[in-house]
């Protein structure tokens, strides 16, 4: 009898569908493993049969031939143990032949025959559906997508007594209360700062990458942590993706579907694949895939590799990540807001005249920061110091959620644009989006004839003063004051030698 | 130790050749003017020349004590390196980029240099000397200077240069190039009685030292004159900067430090200023701010106080009136915020002199951040107030 289980491996974020093809004949006992199986995979079989041993099944006596369908496809990780195990009882007669019909089985299997969570679930249980057995820890990663119906299963006994029609299928578990969500960060925790404040806004509102320079203890960490809090709640779309790439990185440990934008703050040494996906076994989402629709925070940008940060222009500008192999190409999803923290010299006071760095020092320090990347920040501003009056005496300051309704009030007005948010406005649209009174088209004229405004910079200028503009509930065109708000919001980074 | 002494006592051929192996022996690594002067005592400098590329510097003591802490390595490097250079390449390099090399005894060399405790063997000049004819003020300070001190240097290089002061200084980042690019800005010219610039550099002037500083060199070498003791080709090792210094200090009538922290080569200057009997002179500074430390301390030491370019002038003896920088703009400069509105009075008293960041400045305003940005803008566009790299200052006076 040959046997054929329907199953799933991961590509990436996505998966794929394999068949698991079993077929035993007599000869001399041996076991193969066919198809493309990575190392991990082909160990299934130490641990099926294990597993079989463990719940009373007998492992087939003779010549074993196991195929993962299609050969082309790469097969990773042990999320095929469970449908090998049900592949070999099928072709060795121990299950009748019509007991899998319409089921396909993820999940891996334990020496002792328990079933075991696997990273990716959201993804291959989507191109296994409807009926798809899974581990019963991972009932609710499995539940997110529409259209699945998973059966919980939290061992190899039970799969094979509901094969056999010894008992019938366990009813869905009943939902079960979400653990709380950790409650986010509170914006009314930041006391003063009120240029930080209102750049957080804007970002939120607009998209705008936020470049924050500030000497070590002003709270840079504090301000990006709050980003997130001030963004809208993901679509269902939106939040699928953001699901699928959690669960395929193995990070969602049995969480369902993730409905607030994340937040990822990879440490300064985090290497070239971690910060942007990869790997040589498993493809693995980075972690601006994992921050994908909500904050990447990248903490002392000075100390991050040049390469790995080199590495990060093109996804920040097409909004995907592709890692090329041999065979094609992986594609992971990265649309970020990416926030920027660094201190403003090796000293980290940074000030003119109170910087004790020498100008070699800090022309290097600088230097690390290349221009392209520095000019992706629509926003840049130094942080400074609360006030002890602020931080001691004053009154919280406005908290997350009376911003967020004024950033989701601006966020419509994107939409209706046909973009996300402002940031991702065409160069060619600002004309007719955003026109300018002939008294900021002066300004703005001014600006770049003395050279304090680049061509690409006047672009990103207007989108932010649009951003402004939205966020006040004003309509267009764009004001002379507009511009030299948004002119703030964006400090040059310090030139040494600006002529007197 | 007399100039006489310090080119050997032998009667001084003017050659080319001896010019040239001035040169060629002023470039070998180490080489400070106290090494050569000894070097130079009693040999001719094809003479010194042709002892170094036969490898005999150590065989005179009065040599060898100028060799550094490993005297053999050093002087087996002036010999490898003498053995590699064609002096009538050197010669003929100097004359194609229209570098004069000029040696003490020319006539037209430069008079403050008579005399002096460390004078320069040979000094490579591009442009003209007259400049050294006028009453010179040396301007230096800190290459991380504030934007006031920026201005300060620039206003004290232009208002001098009118006055027909010359303005010598280093051409390095910062107050050098504010007090040179503000002598070129002047009015009149060297021509019509004006000052003209003189660069001293520690490098040969063909390897401009910071790049960046290629236009402002060619400007200075147009107007007035570049001078270095290095010859072309020669890289800006860190032991030629205090050498270069004690080159401006000597050149200069009196040295102005405009800003310098607590260490710098601006300080280095002051010394060798003081060891000439020159007058030292510095521009006080907030009392806050690292970068007027050196300079504060000079003026608690007794060093006289800069306060604009009449107090240089009075100082050297060409003016009577006590006419100066400051209070008499502070009026204007109230009305002139003063008619840009209340905001504009609340942000200009939060901006400050020292630079201060944007966040504090709209903090100190008690506005919001949008209407005091906007008043921020408005001061700016009125010359009011500045920034450099996101902090902001006062500008002092009215554009």
């Amino acid at each position: 009898v040959i046997a054929q289980i329907r199953a799933a491996t991961l590509l990436g974020v996505d998966a794929d569908p394999v068949v698991v093809e079993a077929y035993v004949s007599s000869g001399l006992p041996s076991f193969t493993l066919v198809g493309r199986g990575d190392p991990v995979c082909r160990e299934a079989k130490e641990r099926v049969r294990a597993a079989l041993a463990s719940v009373g099944c007998t492992w087939p006596q003779g010549r074993i031939t196991v195929n993962l369908a299609p050969t082309v496809q790469p097969k990773v990780g042990s999320a095929l143990d469970l449908a090998i195990a049900v592949a070999l009882l099928l072709a060795s007669e121990q299950l009748p032949p019509t007991a899998a019909v319409g089921l396909a089985f993820l999940g891996e299997l334990g020496l002792d025959g328990r079933l075991r969570s696997i990273a990716g679930m959201v993804p291959l249980a989507e191109v296994c559906g409807p009926r798809v057995v899974v581990p019963a820890e991972q009932f609710a990663e499995a539940d997110v997508v529409e259209g699945v119906e998973p059966i919980a299963a939290t061992e190899l006994a039970e799969v094979v007594a509901c094969l056999r029609g010894d008992r019938p299928w366990p009813d869905p578990p009943p939902p079960q209360r979400r653990p709380a969500a950790p409650r986010t960060p509170d914006l009314a925790d930041v006391r003063g700062q009120p240029v930080a404040r209102k750049a957080l806004e804007v970002a939120a509102a607009g998209g705008h990458h936020l470049f924050l320079s500030g000497p070590p203890g002003t709270g840079k960490t504090m301000l990006a942590e709050r980003l997130p809090g001030l963004l809208p709640d993901l679509t269902p779309g939106e939040a699928l993706e953001v699901t699928k790439v959690h669960s395929a990185a193995g990070l969602l440990g049995g969480r369902g579907l993730l409905t607030r934008p994340p937040f990822e703050a990879p440490h300064p040494t985090a290497s070239t694949i971690a910060l942007v996906g990869g790997g040589s076994a498993a493809l693995r989402p980075g972690a601006i895939s994992l921050a994908h629709r909500g904050v990447l925070f990248l903490d002392e940008l000075g100390e991050h590799q040049p390469a790995s940060l080199d590495a990060l222009r093109q996804p920040l500008e097409s909004g995907i990540v592709r890692v090329h192999r041999a065979k094609g190409f992986v594609t992971f999803p990265a649309q970020v807001l990416l926030v920027g923290a660094m201190n403003p010299c090796p000293c980290g006071d940074g000030a003119p005249g109170r910087c004790r760095c020498r100008p070699s020092a800090r022309a290097r320090y600088e230097r690390r920061l290349s221009g392209p990347l520095l000019d992706r920040f629509d926003l840049r501003l130094h942080v400074a110091r609360p006030d002890a009056v602020d931080l001691l005496g004053a009154p919280p300051g406005e908290c997350s959620a009376d911003v967020a309704a004024r950033v989701a009030v601006a966020r419509a007005i994107a939409r209706g644009r046909g973009v996300a948010g402002n940031a991702q406005l065409p160069g060619a649209a600002l004309d007719r989006v955003a026109p300018l009174t002939p008294g900021a088209a002066r300004y703005l004229a001014d600006l770049l004839r003395r050279g304090r405004l680049s061509a690409r910079g006047l672009h990103r200028l207007r989108r932010v003063a649009l951003t402004l503009l939205d966020l006040d509930g004003r309509h267009p065109p764009v004001e002379e004051d507009d511009v030299g708000l948004a002119l703030g919001l964006r400090v040059e980074p310090v030139a040494l030698e600006r002529a007197s | 130790v007399t100039s006489d002494a310090a080119l050997g006592g032998t009667a001084l051929d003017g050659t080319a050749p001896a010019r040239a192996a001035l040169a060629g022996l002023s470039g070998l690594p180490g080489m400070g003017p106290n090494a050569l002067t000894a070097l130079l005592r009693g040999r001719s400098p094809q003479e010194a020349w042709a002892a170094v590329c036969d490898g005999r510097p150590l065989a005179d003591p009065a040599v060898a004590a100028h060799l550094g802490r490993q005297p053999v390595e050093r002087a087996a490097d002036w010999t490898q390196r003498a053995r590699r250079t064609d002096l009538h390449q050197v010669g003929a390099a100097h004359r194609a980029a229209n570098v004069r090399l000029l040696m003490a005894g020319d006539d037209d060399g430069p008079e403050r240099l008579d005399g002096d405790p460390e004078p320069p063997a040979v000094l490579c000049v591009r442009g003209h000397l007259d400049g050294l004819e006028r009453p010179t003020c040396g301007i230096v300070g800190t290459r991380s200077c504030t934007p006031d001190g920026r201005r300060v240097a620039y206003a004290l290089g232009r208002d001098l240069a009118a006055a027909g002061v010359s303005i010598v200084s280093g051409l390095a980042l910062g107050i050098d190039a504010a007090a040179h690019r503000g002598c070129l800005a002047a009015e009149p010219s060297l021509a019509g009685g004006g000052g003209a610039p003189v660069g001293v550099v520690a490098a040969g002037l063909d390897c401009v030292y910071p790049p960046s500083h290629a236009e402002l060199y060619r400007h200075v070498a147009e107007s007035g004159v570049l001078l270095s003791e290095a010859p072309l080709g020669t890289r800006p090792d860190r032991w030629r900067f205090p050498a270069r210094n004690r080159l401006i200090a000597a050149l200069s009538d009196i040295v102005v430090v405009v800003e310098s922290p607590s260490r710098g080569g601006s300080l280095h200057t002051v010394e060798s200023a003081l060891a000439r009997s020159r007058e030292v002179a510095a521009v006080p500074g907030p009392v806050l701010s690292a970068a007027s430390e050196g300079s504060n301390r000079l003026l608690a030491d007794g060093a006289m106080v800069v306060r604009g370019a009449d107090d240089v002038l009075m100082a050297l003896g060409l003016c009577a009136a006590g006419r100066v920088l400051g209070p008499g703009g502070a009026r204007a400069v109230r009305d002139a915020v003063a008619a840009r509105g209340p905001d504009a009075v609340a942000t200009y008293h939060a901006v400050g002199t020292t630079p201060t960041t944007l966040e504090s400045v709209v903090t100190g305003s008690g506005l919001d951040f949008g209407r005091a940005m906007t008043a921020l803008q408005h001061l700016a566009a009125a010359g009011l107030v500045d920034d450099v790299g996101g902090y902001w200052s006062r500008a002092g006076r009215p554009a």
